[in-house]
């Protein structure tokens, strides 16, 4: 690293900086950092205060814009928390409410499922038989292809969830010479067959890819209407991650 | 009157104010503060001033500020206020005192803003929630209205602030010894005050000034709050900043014997310009007793947190620390029983043995609160069955004491990359948990048996729901690892927790958000959101179902896993809630905090029943005595202050660490104190030691003042250092084995 001597005047004011707030022990790349953070949040500000001084169409930007551009993005990204009169008027409020009895054990003491993570973050399509007359269809139907991942699937609280049946992977199929119908998510492929649901079994099974020919391959498959109530917004393919309800 | 001539300029002041006035209420005070202050400020001093011909100036000054107010309540439509207002005012000015004093009477019910706001006055007073009237200081009968009134009136020219200043300091430099150290106290506080309320009227050069000749001056504890200040230096610079905020708007209390209180206002009021008496008024909180005045080294043992010390009433209110009746069970007895000694020595064939710790007292513990004071949930039967295997271990306890001190092991995490930030062991020690600064949970599993996931639903269909080992067959056997990785957070993971009956495991998150997870299938279960602000800590009630947590909005909340909301709110420190703990009769929690002062409140109503001023730095963390009588923090400042909640005081000063203490454990029986820290090292103090002398010393509860003996060199039975590996979290098992966890810091 290069001596304070040698150091770029910007390098040198912001050591400085560090030394005045009483930080003595930190790495040399931490000044680079400050300085970018400094460069972008200035001009940042310089830019807002540009805008706002057109606005007022005022020749020059002045105290006063950058005060104003200051402002704002002071109450959009440095927020700071609440003062303290609120906090104590809204604690007074909650605290006023006599603790709620607790019911016996009905299960795990959960929110209502609406504030809970514990809904399925997928949805498998559910789709009609089709009886197509065109010929080189064969229908699979014991072939669908959910999320192919690996992660166990949560088990759902309450919510039914998707049966499984343990059937034999790689049924020696061959598929050369043959055309099949893969339906699978919209959110995967290009093209999607949408369909209604018929019967009321579902299967699950992975496909084995190298199965799969470089042909144009149409499984389609039978799935069992599902609870759609929880579905509507859980098309989207979400990580588990992610709250589903509530926008942070 | 030069305030009449500015009257003018701040009534145009409130006009503007009120323009960029945002809808929500929290601002409201402040320009309310903003516009009438001087007014007020001013009509203040002209109560104060002991000079009579002032008396008859002060009505107009007194409508002035009551016309402002109004005006600006009306300006936003708040109608029921202006009317109550009104009604009260409109008994004659005279009265103006006790109006404010019955609105502050009124208490909780009135919707309207300024009876809201004196309602805070007296939240804020931190007593117990009665509407009596405010505490008043001797010889004080202005309302405390202009606490929450005040902004920073001038007093008198800026660049005399130098001049009184001095003048102060030269008065207290010249009174007797014994009222010096008293007095001193007051440096600190005024220093802060004025140099705020410079930087405030903008005068800038002067502010400076100010500060760099008396800033030295200060105590040395005070160091991080002068630096915090050093780079304040505009205006502009204090919004944003809510401790000081906080700082500016609540009073400095300070303890001050009766003698030297009188010297001090003697000496300030013969003056003619008594702006530091002015100041004293607004912002500083005297709390005079009678008595002997305190030692210095009394005085520093308990000051140095953001707000001065505690009042004394606050401490005095009635807190139950007696532990919860046990539950009685049968504990069946099988042969190894046999072996194992037997305390109460009763025939062991016939009977089974009823549980030994609850049915010694049939009568209720005075100290202990009610069974049902608060709704805990009840026993399951998994719950009997822990507690049987809890009372089986106990029996294989090792007694502790200074000849026999417990064995150590030490779990350090290889290769985290400084990314360690908490850990926690279930109460049987067979599951340890990490969050990382990956913002990952990551649990292991100490014993040999290994983690398992409960098996995915169409499996689970498939199995035999009438077999014996059924509790085995949910698991798969295909998913058993020494580990499980938990991915679900946005930010490092700052605070951990199992859950009593180890299913569940909290953890809490610079996200602002605490995660539920479950233990049987690992994965997330809840989000809680209601701190927008990274959350430090969190806690498992001992009894499950409830858990407390505290993050940097300065609130502590309490949560049940079953709402989605906080049910109780605990407000009231000045910065970050750095720690949260539950007491063993999960009545009360404690909060340490980085205003440097220790909060113990009641679950019932969420009042704060106990304040702990004493540390010097910020607190990170606390630890119950398993009797629940005690209380142990730790600092950045390395000392382990030991707390009688009972009393409410301080009774040890454990010293010898010389960093951060994170990590603070009392041994299953209460007889040795273990504490970790930054530097490395893990000691053993001798607890039973230090709670037995307060038995004997003859305190003076009504002072609450203790003169504390250094004996800290006593008291540490042993310290062990581990190479380079800072200690983060400290744990008992039932048999008194010590563990200890923490990160292995290569450099």
């Amino acid at each position: 690293m290069a001596s304070p001597k040698t150091l770029p005047k910007d390098a040198q004011v912001m050591v400085q900086i560090l030394k005045d707030m009483g930080i003595t022990d930190y790495e040399p790349r931490v000044i680079n950092q400050m300085l970018e953070f400094t460069y972008r949040y200035v001009t940042t500000i310089i830019e807002d205060a540009k805008i706002y001084s057109t606005h007022a169409k005022k020749s020059t930007v002045d105290a006063d814009d950058i005060r104003l551009a200051i402002q704002c993005r002071v109450d959009q990204s440095f927020t700071s928390p609440p003062p303290r009169d609120f906090l104590l008027e809204v604690a007074r409020q909650k605290n006023m409410t006599p603790l709620p009895l607790i019911k016996p054990y009905t299960g795990p003491r959960l929110p209502p499922d609406r504030y809970c993570l514990t809904a399925p973050n997928y949805r498998l399509k559910s789709l009609q038989k089709k009886v197509s007359s065109s010929g080189g269809r064969i229908t699979v139907p014991r072939l669908s292809v959910g999320p192919v991942s690996s992660r166990p699937s949560t088990p759902t609280l309450g919510t039914p969830s998707v049966q499984t049946v343990g059937t034999k992977v790689g049924t020696p199929v061959s598929l050369t010479g043959q055309r099949f119908t893969v339906q699978i998510p919209s959110s995967q492929a290009a093209s999607v067959k949408t369909a209604t649901p018929t019967t009321p079994t579902v299967q699950n099974v992975l496909i084995n890819p190298s199965l799969i020919g470089s042909k144009n391959i149409l499984i389609t498959t039978n799935m069992v209407s599902q609870n759609s109530s929880s579905d509507s917004s859980s098309l989207k393919r979400k990580h588990e991650d992610e709250d589903d309800y509530d926008a942070s | 009157m030069t305030s009449l001539l500015r009257a003018p300029g701040k009534m145009a002041a409130v006009q503007d104010g009120s323009i960029e006035l945002d809808t929500e209420k929290e601002t409201k005070p402040e320009i309310l503060s903003d516009g009438s202050a001087n007014i007020s400020g001013n009509a203040g001093s002209g109560v104060l001033s002991s000079s009579p011909p002032a008396g008859g100036a002060q009505k107009p000054e007194d409508q002035q500020t009551l016309i402002a107010v109004l005006q600006f309540l009306r300006r936003n439509k708040l109608t029921e206020s202006v009317d109550i207002l009104k009604r009260e005012a409109g008994l004659s000015d005279d009265q103006e005192n006790s109006k404010a004093t019955d609105a502050g009477g009124k208490g909780d019910g009135d919707a309207g803003d300024t009876n809201a706001l004196l309602s805070r006055v007296s939240i804020t007073s931190a007593a117990a929630p009665q509407s009596a009237p405010l505490p008043l200081k001797s010889g004080d009968d202005q309302p405390d209205v202009r606490v929450i009134l005040s902004a920073y009136s001038q007093q008198g020219e800026p660049p005399l602030y130098k001049v009184y200043y001095s003048d102060l300091k030269k008065f207290i430099e010249s009174v007797l010894d014994c009222h010096r150290a008293e007095l001193s106290q007051l440096f600190y506080p005024l220093f802060v005050h004025m140099y705020l309320e410079l930087v405030y009227n903008n005068n800038e050069s002067e502010a400076k000034a100010f500060f760099d000749k008396f800033s030295g001056d200060q105590e040395c504890y005070y160091q991080d709050d002068l630096r915090v200040l050093c780079g304040l230096t505009k205006k502009e610079h204090m919004k944003g900043n809510e401790t000081l905020l906080d700082f500016r708007t609540s009073r400095f209390v300070l303890r001050i014997s009766r003698d030297s209180y009188q010297l001090l206002k003697r000496h300030l009021q013969e003056r003619q310009n008594n702006q530091i008496w002015t100041i004293i008024q607004e912002h500083l909180y005297i709390d005079i007793f009678d008595g002997m005045p305190r030692s210095k080294s009394q005085i520093d043992s308990m000051s140095g947190s953001l707000a001065g010390e505690a009042k004394r009433e606050v401490n005095k209110l009635k807190v139950y620390y007696g532990l919860l009746k046990e539950p009685e069970i049968e504990v069946p007895l099988d042969d190894e029983d046999e072996e194992a000694e037997n305390e109460e020595g009763k025939p062991k064939k016939k009977k089974a043995k009823k549980d030994s710790l609850g049915s010694k007292s049939k009568k209720q513990d005075p100290n202990a609160p009610q069974q049902n004071r608060i709704p805990l949930p009840e026993l399951k039967d998994s719950d009997k069955l822990d507690k049987i295997m809890y009372l089986k271990e106990s029996t294989k306890r090792i007694r502790l004491s200074p000849e026999n001190l417990p064995s150590i092991c030490f779990y350090t995490f290889l290769n985290a990359y400084q990314g360690l930030t908490a850990v926690d062991f279930t109460d049987d020690s067979s599951l340890l948990a990490g969050g990382f600064s990956d913002s990952t949970v990551r649990v292991w599993s100490v014993t040999p048996k290994k983690l398992r996931r409960v098996k995915s639903a169409a499996e689970l269909s498939l199995i035999d729901k009438e077999s014996d080992d059924v509790l085995e067959r949910i698991m798969d056997e295909k998913t058993a690892s020494e580990s499980k990785v938990l991915y679900g957070h946005g930010g490092p993971v700052y605070g951990v927790s199992f859950s009593p009956d180890r299913n569940y495991l909290l953890s809490s998150s610079e996200d602002g958000t605490i995660r539920l997870w479950s233990l049987q299938t690992f994965t997330c279960l809840v989000g809680y959101k209601g701190h927008n602000y990274p959350v430090w800590d969190t806690q498992f009630s001992p009894f499950g179902y409830y858990f407390v947590s505290g993050g940097h909005d300065r609130v502590a909340r309490l949560w049940a896993t079953d709402h989605y909301q906080p049910l109780r709110i605990f407000a009231g420190h000045l910065a970050d809630v750095t720690c949260t703990r539950f007491h063993p009769n999960a009545n009360y929690v404690a909060t340490g905090s980085s205003d440097r002062t220790v909060r113990l409140w009641d679950v019932l109503n969420g009042n704060c029943v106990r304040i702990f001023t004493g540390h010097k730095g910020p607190i990170h963390c606390l630890a119950f005595s398993p009797n629940g009588k005690f209380l142990a923090s730790g600092a950045t400042d390395g000392r382990v202050l030991l707390w009688d909640i009972g009393h409410g005081l301080m009774i040890g000063e454990l010293k010898g660490h010389t960093d951060t203490i994170y990590s603070l454990r009392f041994s299953r029986d209460g007889e040795i104190l273990a504490s970790g820290s930054m530097d490395n090292t893990v000691r053993l103090w001798d607890a039973m030691k230090a709670f037995d002398d307060i038995e004997t010393d003859d305190f003076t509860a009504a002072t609450g003042h203790i003169h504390l003996y250094d004996n800290s060199q006593e008291l540490l039975l042993g310290s062990y250092n581990s190479k380079s590996t800072s200690v983060v979290h400290l744990h008992f098992t039932r048999r008194n084995l010590l563990l200890a966890a923490g990160m292995y810091n290569s450099q």
